[in-house]
């Protein structure tokens, strides 16, 4: 085929004639076919662009722009009628009939409750300054009772209480051993937080588990008084149940630490007014603490009348159960689908709405 | 000096002021935590390695250099060195200093052995300005000393010195000065200052000087110089000069010089013969008005320009520049030296519309002293009459628009409040102290101080102001470390706690269910899982004293406790049940002693429905893909996949259980559950599990390194069907078309087929490869040309071939 040469008639012409073909393309097929034939790379316009060379050097840019004028408006026009016939016969209703049928879903999951309810309380302690810090559950007697200032007729140590492995080796019955770890490995100053499981050797019911979760925290430092103890409780407090909630704290014993206090929070079924939750009391336990014992701090090889410190634990499955009011604490570990997907729907289980 | 935010200022300068005894490194630190940052630290002259004695032997023309001559120099070498050299002065029989290879000198200027004009040359002969000792530069040292040829030059030339470059901030211009960083270093380690001699100046001077508006300039003194004896300055002026950065000139240029250096005030001295009229007068430029400054260009002064005259005739840009038609020269005999005090604002005005930074201008911007310009004038006198530059006149002339200028401001400081900011328990007592370092002199008044500010401190203006200055002297470092405090304390980040809470997100937004289930375990579970004996999982710790039985080991699997849970939520009425838990299991140490080890495992279960009943399609169940699939996710996830190995477990054969070996360490496992196990634990529906050894995988930075650029061009996509022998693996396929493709984007499998249509033992991989480069929009022929290679490689390395129909 011998190309023709390209002049501003015979350019026209072809225009003319190409956007014939395009709007009276009356399907896409036909539409694609003339697309091909007019604008396609081996098409009758980029032909006549090709052979332009074959013109009179001062003819080449005017017969150049001109082509591309129509390049322009064809494509233009392509794309109008191309839009134009895809919507009269493409287009299918998304949503036959009904559009509030169910949505394709999969199957949902979520987290643990007792893990939302120990992610919520660590993130609490973690803004404030505490460090999160792990041991093992298998633990040496040592340190789960003795460098902990339980004498040894204590009854927590009572084979009653306690999960042994021998005489050694025992399943903790508290997170504190951590907290010893950390400070035969550590100088002070500091504050760190354990999270973890527990054992203790009980007949379960209701309201006693064999095993079950706690968090213990320790702030120790040259200064540390019973009132930044008061204040950092309060203020996790209020972060966790809300800023409604009262604090209140009472002489208590534990054996690891001294002035010690058990922390009770305004019951948050009744508000302090007195229900089933908190036995009419309105208040409720929400967990012990104290300052620190000095042979606590002479096991841990710190010297007592340079440092102090402060030392917290409470138990995540009472603070869970009080808060959803669950009845039986072998829910937790009992895994129920319609128990765990009951708290799967919301980020924080803290503070009461 | 100057110039930028910084200042360099000398040591030994320095040391005309303040005793230091500091090495300059521990200066550097000391300044820098009192609040003048040391951006650098340069030991200059004086100290070279690789400069020697040498001797010149023979010296002459270069063949194809006029200037150039050629050497041969004894350098202690054994052979003597060859040396081109430039210099006018050099001759045979010279003694002088050479940089042999491997020398440094100054500016990083490293010598070696190099060609000049086709001659080669083995080394340098030095100048003073090569050496940093002197401005020289016009020819060789001579030396004058005697010594053995290659003798180190160390320690023996010039005077050494140490450079720190401060950076000042733009409220401190009292530090752009040597004298001004020396009360500093005075007031840090508590020592004497010793302030620089004076002139005796009186006032009086008869001498007209006016201005056009008091707030362009509110000061302006002047001395008088007669006898001017114009000549170079003494060695020991030139040697500071030259080692802040300042070229010496000559005596009268080079006090002014020194000065500004010395006090940080700028100074200007006029030949006063050259005034058309025995006057100063300060005005604004005029439109259409020029002038000649001292760099010999003709500039426009406009209204923005503030200009010292001598009544008509401009004679200087104020605090700038000063005109070169006034300018001292070889002739001059009287001169006026000009100390002024020109608002910050008219000084920027007039630099910025000439375009024109100078060291004087840099300070004047920045507010300077008003009260220094007079003893800047002592100062001045008394180096020019010490060194005999000049006669200076007893009286000067002193314009002051307004005394409350150098007044100096009183500050009341209250006790309780520096140490409510600062966090300390200072007395009064204390803080008088304290200030006086900084000659802020004050007095007690009750438990508050009235604090006198010098003029030269123009950034105090307020209480907050001296608090600064307190807490600076107290020492930042001391801050909050007094005995007896509590610590601020914060938390550290735990990168493994992140970890795992992260994926047990990930895992729930899957569409897992998380359980927490019992850390005991049946001691028969092992058994029912049919776990070997040299399975670690078999060796499980015993309780001396368990609830049951049942409940008489710790667990060595998550599996026996999740599928309990499976058993107790009965999967067929639960239509579908995909669980997680993310635990520690308990194995017996091998020597049977002492604590277990802990081990945190991420363990999965699968059964019945893969999705909920819905209207959309056909419901099916999990299958091995959907477990694999989610594992393929966690692992890419803990960044493992790369030294990933899946194999099956040999033993389990009719099973199927495939292990994951990272780096030659078991990673995990996993597959489905064996029936006949299942039916232990009374489950009737298939179960497919992955268990991983969490504590394998790096718990930190497992994700990307840095980021990888992405491409602007398109992709190349590229479909293969190819037929492989029964034993080939699509992994071993995969890793092939990875090795050999170039700009290889992703490869996808979409067709897989395995069956007697192909043959004997056959089977047959499609696969979409996406390519895309970097650098442009890939031909089809590139991509040809890599299909082609790849196909190859599979042919000969794992005897893949193209399928044909």
């Amino acid at each position: 085929m011998s190309e023709e040469i390209p002049d501003r008639e015979s350019i026209d012409r072809i225009g003319e004639e190409a956007s014939r073909d395009i709007t009276e393309a009356s399907e896409l097929e036909t539409l694609e076919r003339a697309r091909i034939v007019w604008l396609g790379r081996k098409g009758r316009l980029t032909s006549a662009l090709r052979s332009i060379g074959k013109l009179p050097e001062d003819q080449r840019p005017v017969v150049g722009g001109m082509i591309n004028e129509w390049k322009e408006k064809l494509g233009v026009l392509f794309d109008n009628r191309c839009a134009e016939l895809s919507g009269s016969c493409r287009e299918e209703e998304p949503c036959p009939g009904d559009a509030t049928l169910p949505g394709r879903r999969n199957w949902e999951g979520g987290l643990h409750i007792l893990h939302r309810v120990i992610r919520n309380i660590k993130e609490i302690f973690y803004r404030m300054g505490y460090s999160i810090v792990e041991g093992p559950d298998v633990e040496l007697d040592y340190y789960n009772f003795e460098a902990l200032n339980f004498p040894a007729d204590h009854p927590s140590r009572d084979l009653q209480d306690t999960f042994y492995v021998n005489r050694d080796i025992l399943l903790r019955t508290q997170t504190s051993p951590v907290q010893v770890r950390f400070m035969e490995k550590n100088e002070p100053p500091l504050r760190i937080i354990s999270p973890g499981r527990v054992y203790r050797n009980e007949t379960p019911d209701p309201s006693h588990a064999a095993e079950f979760f706690q968090i213990e925290g320790l702030y120790v430092d040259k200064n540390v008084s019973l009132a930044d103890l008061l204040n950092d409780i309060t203020w996790f407090i209020h972060q966790f149940f809300g800023p409604d909630a009262r604090v209140r704290f009472r002489p208590h014993f534990f054996p690891f630490t001294e002035p010690r206090a058990e922390v009770d929070m305004t019951c948050f079924g009744c508000k302090g007014e007195g229900c089933s939750i908190c036995q009419k009391t309105g208040w409720i336990e929400i967990m012990g603490a104290g300052m620190v014992h000095p042979n606590v701090f002479k096991c841990a090889g710190y010297n007592p009348d340079s440092v102090t410190g402060f030392a917290f634990g409470m138990g995540i499955e009472r603070i869970a159960m009080l808060k959803y009011g669950v009845d039986d604490i072998r829910r937790f570990l009992g895994n129920d689908m319609r128990f765990l997907e009951q708290f799967w729907n919301k980020t924080w289980v803290g503070v009461q709405e | 000096m100057g110039g930028g935010a910084g200042v360099k200022v000398s040591l030994n300068w320095l040391k005309r002021y303040v005793d230091i005894e500091e090495d300059p490194a521990t200066l550097a630190h000391d300044l820098t935590m009192f609040g003048l940052n040391v951006e650098s630290v340069e030991v200059c002259g004086g100290e070279y390695t690789d400069v020697v004695f040498g001797r010149v032997l023979e010296c002459g023309r270069h063949p194809d250099a006029d200037k150039l001559s050629v050497c041969t120099v004894d350098a202690g070498t054994g052979t003597p060195l060859n040396i081109v050299c430039g210099a006018p002065n050099v001759r045979a029989g010279l003694s002088v200093a050479v940089a042999v290879q491997g020398a440094v000198l100054k500016g990083g200027f490293k010598i070696k052995k190099t060609k000049l004009r086709g001659v080669v040359s083995e080394g340098m002969i030095c100048s003073e300005i090569e050496l940093g000792i002197g401005d020289d530069a016009g020819g060789i040292i001579e030396l004058d000393m005697e010594l053995e040829p290659g003798a180190s030059l160390d320690g023996r030339l010039g005077s050494s010195d140490v450079i720190l470059d401060i950076e000042v901030t733009p409220n401190r211009p009292d530090q752009l000065s040597h004298f001004g960083i020396a009360r500093e270093i005075a007031a840090l380690y508590m020592r004497e200052l010793r302030e620089p001699e004076l002139f005796d100046l009186e006032t009086g001077y008869d001498f007209p000087i006016e201005t056009e508006d008091d707030s362009d300039c509110s000061r302006y003194s002047a001395a008088f110089v007669g006898d001017i004896n114009i000549g170079p300055s003494p060695k020991w002026m030139r040697d500071l000069l030259i080692s802040a950065g300042v070229k010496p000139i000559y005596n009268i240029v080079d006090v002014t010089n020194f000065v500004l250096l010395e006090m940080g005030q700028p100074l200007h001295a006029f030949d006063r013969d050259k005034l058309g009229r025995d006057g100063i007068f300060i005005r604004r430029g005029r439109s259409g008005e020029s002038m000649y400054t001292l760099d010999d260009i003709e500039r426009e002064v406009g209204e923005d320009v503030l200009l010292i005259t001598d009544g008509e005739t401009p004679v200087g840009v104020a605090g700038v520049m000063g005109g070169r038609d006034s300018e001292i020269t070889g002739s001059t005999k009287r001169v006026l030296i000009e100390s002024a005090w020109f608002d910050p604002r008219a000084v920027r005005r007039s630099s910025r519309e000439l375009k024109l930074d100078t060291e004087a201008s840099y300070r004047f911007e920045r507010e300077g002293d008003p009260g220094i310009t007079v003893r800047a004038l002592m100062r001045v006198c008394r180096l020019i009459a010490d060194i005999g530059a000049g006669k200076p006149e007893k009286l000067h002339a002193d314009y002051l628009a307004d005394r409350e200028l150098i007044e100096p401001r009183t500050i009341t400081l209250r006790t309780k409040q520096a140490n409510r900011l600062i966090g300390t328990r200072l007395g009064a007592d204390d803080l008088v102290e304290l200030l006086s370092r900084l000659q802020l002199i004050s007095v007690e008044d009750g438990k508050d101080i009235n604090v006198t500010v010098p003029t030269f401190r123009r950034d105090i203006t307020e209480e907050v102001d001296l608090i600064e200055e307190v807490a600076r002297l107290y020492g930042y470092e001391n801050i909050g470390r007094e005995e007896g405090r509590c610590s601020s304390l914060f938390s550290e980040v735990s990168i493994v706690d992140m970890r795992n809470e992260e994926l047990c997100d990930r895992l729930a937004a899957r569409g897992f269910a998380e359980v927490i289930t019992t850390s005991f375990m049946d001691p028969g579970d092992p058994g029912s899982f049919e776990w070997g004996e040299s399975d670690p999982r078999s060796r499980h710790v015993e309780i001396s004293n368990p609830l049951t039985v049942a409940q008489s080991a710790l667990r060595t699997s998550l599996l026996p406790g999740m599928l309990r849970v499976i058993r107790r939520n009965a999967p067929v009425e639960r239509d579908g049940i995909r669980i997680f838990e993310l635990a520690k299991v308990f194995l017996q140490r091998e020597e049977g002693r002492g604590l277990p080890r802990e081990e945190l495992h991420l363990t999965a279960l699968f059964t019945r429905r893969s999705a909920p009943l819905q209207w959309h399609g056909e419901q099916r169940d999990f299958d091995f893909f959907d477990m694999t699939g989610e594992a393929e996710s966690v692992l890419e996830w803990l960044g493992a996949t790369k030294d990933l190995v899946m194999e099956r477990i040999k033993a389990s054969e009719p099973d199927f259980l495939f292990e994951w070996i990272l780096k030659n360490r078991p990673a995990g496992n996993c597959g489905m559950i064996p029936g006949r196990v299942l039916a232990r634990f009374d489950i009737d529906t298939r179960v497919y599990y992955f268990d991983l050894l969490i504590d394998v995988f790096p718990p930190g930075r497992s994700g990307r390194k840095s980021y990888i650029r992405i491409s602007q061009y398109p992709a190349v996509k590229r479909d293969l069907s190819v037929l492989a022998p029964e034993r080939v693996t699509f992994s071993d396929v995969r890793n092939v078309v990875k090795k050999r493709a170039k700009h290889l984007e992703s490869v996808r499998l979409f067709d897989y087929y395995r069956g007697d249509r192909l043959g004997e033992r056959k089977r047959s991989y499609a696969f979409r490869m996406t390519f895309r480069s970097m650098e442009g929009t890939l031909d089809d022929e590139t991509v040809d040309r890599t299909i082609d290679k790849v196909l190859a490689a599979l042919q000969n390395e794992l005897q893949v071939t193209l399928r044909s129909e």
